[in-house]
């Protein structure tokens, strides 16, 4: 009995992505007939478990284990598939199973009656396939497999409702936008082999790699620089960083399970984990560029999140904001510190997304169907305090979470990203400030925004209901609220440090150590959680004031508010600038193809005939008139002579006298 | 002495004559009156030239036998232009073309 | 009789059969085509497993297999000259994988023909002499022997399209037909250039053999396309370089790249259904092929000379074409775009003269052979079912054909290259010898290799709009009921059709070795042919 537990992590985590994969295959085959999810429930079950405690467990700070096989053979370079387990790579396939198994629960009663379900669950475990298998593949090129079949996986989810006119063009938007990253990657993999000869993550950045002994070295060649850059795109696309982050906020036309997993929680954190992958590569101006994209991103996203109506929306700006902090570690150097804020927003903003979809399955239930109004729209609620008690408590945790209060997960990564920033910045001095002043003022605004979403839902008077009818709304049904529990609980502080307040303390970021270049600030430490704790309450007070206490300061169509509300007209300048452009390339292309390349075909071929009609001119009046020439002369001449053979012996006569007399005149005449 | 050079003359201008009909009349009598006239012109040359054959009279002889000859010719002629008005109720030689292609 | 020549002359005594049969009997000419097909199936099926992939083939005769040499024509010229043509048959690892698709795709297209009513024994006639000469072009050695087959490829696409094609089918029939012709002309020439420049060694005689043509030391001191001493020029241009040039231009007619793809989408758009599968399938891959085995083969010099503007119209092509697609309102023409796209990937994969890059070109024509005849049978699917194609008159087909979108959905992002499909390791694979030419010296700047990557992105764009326009959103047709009547989900006949093709799709994504194992050491030999004229 004991042997069957000793499974070779290797074999337990191919065991984590096979199941998921079976189970999309035994649903694909099914067909309509799968309605119950219960099979992708199952897998991912089964993943979880295996993850747990065949993986990770034997993994977590001991040595990385790989196994490979060879591929396929191009000249003279095998490539590989193949695992590699290491802490980075558990901590996230486990962290992508705990996640997806709530959602999956939750799903089972949220999706219920939908006439596509059985597309819902066989989507659903082909991305949890997909995004288990990115994680724990090694080497770029598998990687690169997988982050593209989870785009797929999104593409469909996205695109689940596809008669929604909105919810089609979001994932043709989504998709074509990841493609944009995509090809960052493929590029940036397409560099690194050819300089480096090998995708194998091992051989590329192990301790063995030309690349490990002489890394500024290699920093200083150029090709690091564009390589870096590409993959830099390619993670800007995939996690939603601006300027590619439009696609995320269309993206919540999906189920909102779906965007609690995919668009919250793992599949947009695949950027920051493709980052802290491939670390070694970025050299020093390519952090920059990371580290100030990343501030770009928290910032403008956290601007958007402000005035959003719809309750998703919020939460999606504020994914792209959270994603930016992430992004902002990465570049930093503090990679770590990225990867533990991943984990941590992983927990809250699934468990945000699941309160939302709470609410708006709740909403939708109880609006009549003729209403015409959006169940989506924070405008519409109100009061729900007392209707959803438990979805409230919930909520409210996670977004304290998410604003940083203490006690929370989310006080100790985003913590250790704003110190970890302040010490780079120090380090560096001067302009380098901006950054981490940036990110603390970020952090105010989240607070702001997290609150004014608690108290528009939650607080003040139903908009929709008077306070009789109570009996249309009610709370989440039990198979949604036990996995929303669950993520609430993974959300406070003791699941990652028993210290409340020391992110160091943390076992994730004592698995993830590595040298950063900055040294450490003490009295940052201290500083740093008292400014954040006092603005987010400062935020959260604001948001109480001006929407529990009807205080709201700005007029209906402040200009600020608006230029919120509307993503300051990224989309519209998309749509016009880049979108209408290539339309109208792609015509004037086709006009000239048509008219110019297929016309020069076609006036050759015209050409070419009117050549023939002259020359068959030339061949009829000419060259045969010359030859008909000489046949009518001859013809006429013999027509002349036969008029002389008449048949009358008189002319004869005549002639042959007039011929005798000339013969006379001549012998006279001579 | 009458020279010979006048009877050339006479007989050139019997022989015109003749000729003329032969090739412009439309009757095969006028026709054969042409022959006639023109063989008379040659036997009329024959007698002028016989002045110079006293001897044997070789031309006065000859003259006989065309003279002769003739009459027989134009029995024969007569008769095929009978014959041949018979046939083709025409002796105008233009308007019998069955050889005519 | 080896198993070349069967493969090559099974359809060609099934045609003759054909023809043989009584009028009552018309009906069983397409079961013979398939009996004839499915043989050749089972055929390349033997010849590839039993294939040794340790044999690079190439230029050395001994590493060929299956091959067979007769001598067909010899014809004594004048005192000391003797016309040497061989019938000379051979495999490589150049030739397996494209004669394994044509038969796969060949197969298809008998499928897609299976209720054709017009003159029923003409057509499937014509289709096995079509099968025969794509056969005999794979598997030629000898250039005379090559062109042959190259030529009478022709014949019988001109009656296809010509006879059983759409509204313009004479058009675009004569269109093709000179338009390919054009570029075989010129080619001619510089087979007897190359003629009377290459002498056997070993008979002495001049002769048109490939293989000796490939081998520098058997052309003739200042002979015309000789390697020594060769002043001659035409036009001022060295006389080797116009006759890689006038090769390149005969085979990239087919292939087909900007600016001389115009007879592809008339093509396609007029020829009926199995007839585009075919042309997309097969006939475009001849070019790829003649690229590879002859512009590169005989003038490894030129081409390492010339890879550059080689990258540059593959560019071009994969851009333009994509451009072009894009702009399309009739899904077949749009198709057709998308292969003049797609075609440019292998352009684009030849001229960086990497393993990587060539590799790449051929496994992305093998996947755009089964992926482009999938497609275009799906596009026949609902033009057999209302005679519309155009993408606007549709909307929301998911809704009413989910099965035939759920085909259609797999074949456009397997052709997108999406991973886990063919067409991905072949873009791919471009993209990284694009790439990697400047690492090993082959020259091709990288832009080249950004431009081409760029071509994938619109390849999503474009499929991904038209899935928006046709297949999403709210039901409605421009025929109204009439047409919701018309459209009825895929049949059990295409759908088995679909299958094996959308099913090679994934197996070769996923096991890209299926392809490369025999390629691999051909590839390798050709590019070290290559290499050593850098």
């Amino acid at each position: 009995m004991m042997n069957l537990l000793h499974i070779s992590p290797i074999h337990a985590s191919l065991a984590v992505l096979l199941f998921p994969l079976a189970a999309f295959l035994y649903q694909a085959l099914r067909g309509k007939q799968d309605q119950s999810g219960i099979v992708g429930l199952l897998g991912i079950l089964l993943s979880t478990a295996a993850s747990a405690f065949f993986v990770f467990f034997p993994i977590w700070q001991q040595t990385p284990v790989e196994a490979t096989a060879s591929w396929f053979t191009v000249g003279k370079h095998t490539f590989s598939a193949g695992i590699l387990l290491n802490n980075l790579t558990v901590l996230m396939q486990l962290l992508v199973c705990i996640i997806a198994l709530p959602v999956h629960i939750y799903s089972r009663v949220y999706m219920k009656g939908d006439p596509g379900i059985h597309r819902y669950w066989m989507y659903l475990s082909l991305f949890c396939f997909a995004m288990l298998a990115l994680c724990v593949a090694n080497n770029l090129l598998l990687m690169y497999v997988f982050w593209e079949l989870v785009g797929f996986a999104s593409y469909l989810l996205i695109g689940f409702w596809f008669t929604k006119d909105a919810a089609v063009q979001a994932n043709k938007k989504a998709f074509i936008v990841n493609r944009i990253g995509d090809i960052g990657f493929l590029i940036g993999i397409a560099l690194v082999y050819a300089h480096m000869g090998t995708l194998n993550l091992s051989e590329l950045f192990g301790k063995q790699s030309p690349l490990f002994e002489q890394i500024p070295l290699w920093h200083t060649e150029r090709w690091m620089t564009y390589a870096g850059l590409a993959f830099f795109v390619g993670a800007m696309a995939k996690s939603a960083q601006f300027p590619f982050h439009v696609w995320l906020p269309d993206a919540m036309e999906g189920p909102t399970s779906v965007s609690s997993l995919i668009h919250a929680a793992t599949m947009v954190a695949a950027g920051v984990f493709l980052l802290a992958t491939v670390f070694p590569l970025f050299n020093e101006s390519i952090l920059l560029v990371i580290a100030i994209i990343g501030t770009i991103t928290a910032l403008t996203a956290s601007y958007f999140a402000l005035a959003q109506q719809d309750i998703k929306k919020v939460l999606a700006f504020s994914t792209i904001s959270q994603l930016g902090f992430m992004v902002v570690a990465v570049g930093i150097g503090a990679w770590n510190a990225a990867i533990f804020h991943l984990v941590t927003h992983a927990f809250f903003k699934c468990l945000l997304f699941l309160c939302a979809g709470a609410i708006i399955h709740e909403m939708a239930h109880a609006i009549p169907a003729a209403a015409k109004v959006d169940p989506q729209d924070m405008r519409n609620m109100g009061g729900l305090r007392r209707f959803m008690p438990y979805t409230f408590i919930l909520m409210v945790i996670a977004s304290l979470a998410l604003a940083g209060f203490p006690l929370t997960s989310g006080f100790l990564s985003k913590d250790s990203i704003v110190i970890a920033a302040f010490e780079w910045a120090v380090e560096r001095g001067g302009t380098y400030l901006i950054i981490p002043i940036v990110l603390v003022l970020v952090s105010f605004l989240t607070a702001f925004y997290i609150g004014r979403m608690i108290f528009k839902v939650f607080f003040g008077k139903p908009k929709l209901w008077s306070d009789e009818k109570v009996t249309v709304f009610h709370e989440a049904p039990k198979g949604m609220w036990i996995p929303m529990a669950f993520l609430g609980l993974c959300s406070l502080f003791f699941v990652f440090s028993f210290n409340p307040i020391s992110h160091q303390n943390a076992a994730l970021m004592q698995g993830l150590t590595l040298l950063t270049g900055f040294q450490p600030i003490d009295s940052l430490h201290m500083f740093i959680p008292i400014v954040l704790i006092t603005g987010s309450a400062i935020g959260w007070w604001l948001g109480y004031r001006w929407y529990v206490q009807g205080k709201y300061p700005f007029q209906e169509n402040n200009a600020w508010v608006q230029h919120a509300q509307k993503q300051a007209y990224i989309n519209e300048f998309y749509q016009f600038i880049i979108v209408r452009s290539t339309l109208y390339l792609s015509r004037g292309l086709y006009w000239f193809d048509h008219y110019i390349v297929d016309g020069l075909t076609n006036g050759a071929a015209s050409v070419t005939r009117a050549v023939g009609r002259v020359s068959a001119w030339v061949d009829r009046n000419l060259v045969d008139g010359l030859v008909n020439l000489v046949a009518q002369t001859s013809y006429y001449a013999g027509h002349l002579l036969r008029w002389v053979q008449n048949g009358r012996l008189q002319n004869y006569m005549g002639f042959a006298f007039t011929m005798v007399l000339f013969g006379i005149l001549y012998l006279v005449l001579r | 002495m009458i020279p010979i050079t006048h009877f050339l003359a006479v007989s050139a201008c019997i022989f015109c004559i003749g000729l003329y009909a032969v090739i412009s009349k439309r009757n095969a009598i006028m026709i054969l009156v042409g022959i006639e006239l023109m063989i008379n012109a040659a036997i009329l040359n024959l007698v002028a030239f016989g002045r110079y054959d006293k001897a044997d009279y070789g031309g006065q002889v000859f003259a006989l036998f065309a003279i002769v000859l003739a009459a027989a010719a134009v029995a024969v002629g007569l008769s095929i232009i009978l014959m041949t008005y018979r046939k083709y109720k025409t002796i105008n030689p233009d308007q019998i073309t069955d050889l005519r292609d | 009789m080896g198993f070349l020549s069967i493969l090559i002359f099974l359809p060609l005594l099934a045609a003759l059969v054909m023809l043989l049969l009584p009028k009552s009997a018309a009906g069983s000419a397409k079961y013979l085509a398939l009996a004839a097909t499915a043989g050749q199936l089972l055929l390349t099926g033997y010849l590839y497993v039993h294939f040794d992939s340790a044999q690079a083939g190439i230029n050395d005769v001994n590493s060929f297999q299956y091959v067979e040499q007769l001598s067909w024509i010899r014809l004594q010229i004048g005192a000391d000259k003797l016309l040497e043509i061989d019938y000379f048959l051979g495999l490589d690892g150049l030739s397996l994988p494209l004669i394994v698709l044509s038969a796969v795709v060949m197969l298809m297209a008998i499928g897609a023909s299976w209720n054709v009513t017009k003159s029923v024994k003409g057509y499937f006639a014509l289709l096995m002499l079509l099968n025969t000469a794509v056969m005999g072009v794979f598997c030629a050695l000898d250039f005379f022997l090559f062109y042959v087959f190259y030529e009478v490829m022709l014949l019988p696409l001109y009656f296809l399209i010509g006879i059983w094609g759409g509204v313009r089918r004479e058009y675009a029939a004569v269109k093709f037909f000179i338009y390919t012709l054009l570029g075989s002309v010129f080619m001619l020439l510089v087979i007897v250039g190359l003629y009377f420049s290459v002498t056997n060694p070993a008979t002495g005689a001049n002769t048109f053999n490939m293989l000796h043509m490939m081998n520098p030391a058997n052309y003739g001191e200042e002979s015309f396309f000789g390697w020594v001493r060769n002043f001659h020029e035409i036009f001022g241009i060295p006389a080797r370089l116009i006759g890689f040039a006038i090769l390149f231009i005969a085979f990239a007619i087919k292939v087909p790249i900007v600016p001389l793809h115009t007879w592809l989408p008339d093509a396609h758009v007029e020829a009926p259904t199995p007839v585009s599968i075919i042309l997309a399938g097969i006939l475009l891959k001849v070019g790829g092929y003649g690229i590879l085995r002859i512009c590169i083969g005989i003038f490894p010099d030129m081409a390492a000379l010339s890879n550059w503007w080689l990258g540059l119209i593959g560019v071009i092509s994969i851009l333009y074409g994509a451009f072009n697609a894009l702009a399309q309102k009739d899904l077949k023409r749009l198709i057709a775009y998308s292969s003049v796209s797609h075609m440019g990937f292998v352009l684009l994969g030849i001229a960086t003269l990497t393993t990587e890059g060539i590799s790449g070109a051929m496994f992305q024509m093998i996947s755009h052979g089964f992926l482009s005849a999938a497609l275009f049978f799906l596009v026949g699917v609902i033009y057999d079912r209302v005679h519309d194609r155009d993408i606007y008159n549709f909307r929301g087909l998911a809704s009413h054909m989910p099965r035939y979108t759920v085909f259609v959905a797999i074949a456009f992002f397997a052709s997108l290259g999406l991973p886990g499909f063919s067409a991905f390791i072949g873009e791919a694979f471009v993209i990284i010898g694009a790439f990697n030419s400047e690492s090993v010296g082959t020259g091709l700047p990288r832009w080249m290799a950004v431009g081409g990557s760029i071509g994938i992105l619109l390849s999503a764009v474009y499929f991904l709009w038209t899935l928006q326009r046709m297949f999403f959103g709210q039901t409605r047709f421009k025929g109204g009921e009439e047409w919701a009547t018309a459209l009825n989900d895929v049949t059990m006949r295409e759908q088995i059709i679909l299958y094996p093709a959308l099913a090679l799709a994934i197996i070769l994504g996923i096991m890209p070795s299926l392809v490369f194992t025999p390629l691999n050491e051909s590839v390798m030999r050709l590019v070290s042919v290559v290499s050593s004229f850098l």
